[in-house]
């Protein structure tokens, strides 16, 4: 299992490399302007304005305010595309391809090729986050340099860690949906829908009375994109939340994939033929 | 007689309401090389793969080397060399990485001199991206992952499509290699000519169902026979059940014979055959008289 371990980080090297710099690329569009607008927003009251609360702590009257708003606010979405992407290639997009048949040729158990092809997907994500973080901390520091802020680049370490359980998560949830449904499209719709019916769906709980009881199941409920994480560092209780509803989604994707044909693009009701 | 290398009991595969193998009864011995016969959609892709434990049968049961295709699969599977039929390959990899991850994900050793030759044989340059390879040399790199391993047993689902008739030659020569050694081939193809160049036993399966297998020389003589005679004046009508009149000249009659073969040896006589000929029938001849009624529908 550990050489198909390492097989499969080898094949996402490009995913990495892409990946990390385009989150890196999206860091550097908003964070070295900030000493240009910062003068811009400091007439503005966020607080007064009720969408914005809803989304969280919103102000960009500081840096870490302006960070949290335009970066981090929405680093955890772009992640949780690639975690989508990702996910979904793993075993329905393979399948599809044909690549899937050899690795099940091979002498070994199905939860093996399962566990294998996530942990590969942890490490992605792990690298692409280094990535982006180099990238980002530089930015702090061109930031800092001009104008006076109380985050020097290691703080915003945190920051950008932070958004590793909830793209796991994702990353899980995608996996299991390769695993059930019954090919990748379909799998990827579903995904991106989880994905966006979350990320508004948190929000708008902080606006829609009615919606409250459904935040505990959204995965943005757990993700803190707020400048507080500067002060008060990662959450872990809400990241054990996160990846614990990640390991509940590994598990439910090794029982599929364990049970099923495969080779068969079909619902499960009419490709899980087994006796 | 040792036990079978591959045996299968009434497995039946469907994929929901479409027929996939119907009560297939299987028995393929050491050291052969077994010929699985059939057109697209016949079921052979199907049997491969539950052999693989890729699918699940519906009903019946699958072994090899006496082991449980689905319990046992890891165990099996490490003494298999497979090639896919519809082989997909990884686009970004070179052939020599793709070559290295198989072999060290099967984790058995690789005899580093036998891949070479292997690759030499076959004419492949390992260096190069799946995503530059044609068909034929995607193919190579397949015949070569799944022979590199000396497998006691290689499942070869139509191992020379897409090759060039000199590499083809090549693979067939692998397949008899194999059978020197000793290790056992399940040969699946549609192109029955190379079947009968290899294949110690046949098997044709037909809208998943297997209805025939012999060595290649009982099928064909089992089938049917095929006679010229040649008479001093007009031939007689064979108006015999079993008995197909193909081709009529002034003096010679062509049939082919399914029974009733002494009455019409008799009626020849009577009618002073004056010259008697057997026309060799080819195994082609023989699958597309099992094939009369149609074709698969299926993989």
């Amino acid at each position: 299992m550990v050489n198909l371990l390492g097989f499969e980080i080898r094949i996402r090297r490009g995913a990495i490399i892409g990946w990390g710099l385009g989150l890196a690329g999206f860091a550097f569009i908003y964070l070295p302007f900030y000493p240009s607008v910062q003068d811009q927003f400091s007439g503005i009251s966020f607080e007064d304005i009720a969408l914005y609360q809803a989304l969280g702590n919103f102000s960009m009257a500081t840096f870490e305010g302006y960070f949290a708003s335009t970066v981090l606010q929405f680093f955890a979405v772009i992640f949780a595309i690639y975690a989508v992407v990702n996910g979904t290639a793993t075993l329905a997009g393979e399948e599809e391809a044909g690549t899937l048949e050899l690795l099940a040729a091979m002498p070994l158990q199905r939860w093996q090729i399962v566990i294998a092809k996530a942990l590969a997907m942890i490490v992605s994500g792990v690298f692409i986050l280094a990535i982006a973080g180099l990238f980002v901390m530089a930015a702090v520091a061109y930031v800092a340099s001009q104008v006076e802020t109380g985050i020097t680049p290691i703080d915003a370490l945190p920051a950008v860690w932070n958004s590793l359980p909830i793209t796991i998560c994702f990353m899980m949830i995608s996996l299991f949906l390769g695993a059930f449904l019954p090919n990748r499209r379909v799998a990827a719709t579903v995904g991106t829908i989880i994905v966006i019916g979350s990320y508004f769906g948190n929000n708008l709980s902080g606006l829609i009375e009615s919606l409250e009881p459904l935040k505990p199941f959204l995965p943005f409920n757990y993700y803190n994109a707020s400048a507080e994480i500067f002060t008060e560092g990662i959450p872990w209780g809400d990241a054990l939340t996160l990846l614990a509803a990640a390991a509940v989604f590994l598990l439910l994707a090794v029982l599929a994939f364990q049970r099923r044909n495969l080779t068969v693009g079909a619902w499960p009701w009419t490709r899980n033929t087994a006796k | 007689m040792s036990p079978p290398i591959i045996q299968t009991d009434q497995l039946t595969v469907y994929y929901g309401n479409q027929r996939g193998v119907v009560d297939l009864d299987l028995s393929v011995n050491q050291g052969e090389v077994y010929g699985f016969l059939g057109p697209n959609g016949a079921g052979k892709t199907t049997t491969q793969r539950v052999l693989l434990d890729i699918l699940r049968p519906t009903k019946g049961s699958a072994s090899m080397f006496g082991l449980d295709c689905q319990k046992d699969g890891v165990a099996i599977r490490t003494r298999v060399g497979y090639l896919p039929g519809e082989l997909s390959l990884y686009p970004n990899m070179t052939a020599r990485g793709f070559l290295d991850m198989a072999a060290s994900v099967s984790g058995g050793d690789v005899d580093q001199d036998y891949r070479r030759s292997l690759i030499d044989r076959l004419q492949l340059d390992p260096n190069r991206r799946m995503r530059e390879y044609s068909r034929g040399n995607k193919q190579k790199v397949g015949v070569v992952a799944a022979f590199m391993r000396r497998p006691d047993l290689l499942i070869l689902d139509e191992p020379t499509s897409g090759l060039d008739p000199l590499v083809q030659a090549a693979v067939l020569e692998l397949v008899r290699e194999a059978k020197t050694e000793g290790r056992t081939v399940f040969f699946s193809s549609h192109i029955i000519s190379e079947v009968q160049a290899v294949c110690d036993r046949v098997g044709i399966i037909r809208e998943g169902r297997l209805v025939a297998t012999e060595s290649v020389e009982t099928l064909i003589r089992q089938q049917f026979r095929r006679l010229r005679l040649t008479f001093p004046d007009s031939p007689p009508a064979f108006e015999l059940d079993g008995v197909t009149e193909t081709a009529r000249d002034d003096r010679t009659v062509i049939l082919e014979i399914r029974e009733n073969f002494h009455p019409v040896l008799e009626k020849a006589v009577s009618a002073g055959v004056a010259d008697l000929e057997t026309i060799p029938v080819s195994l082609e001849e023989v699958f597309r008289a099992y094939y009369g009624g149609g074709g698969g529908n299926h993989g």
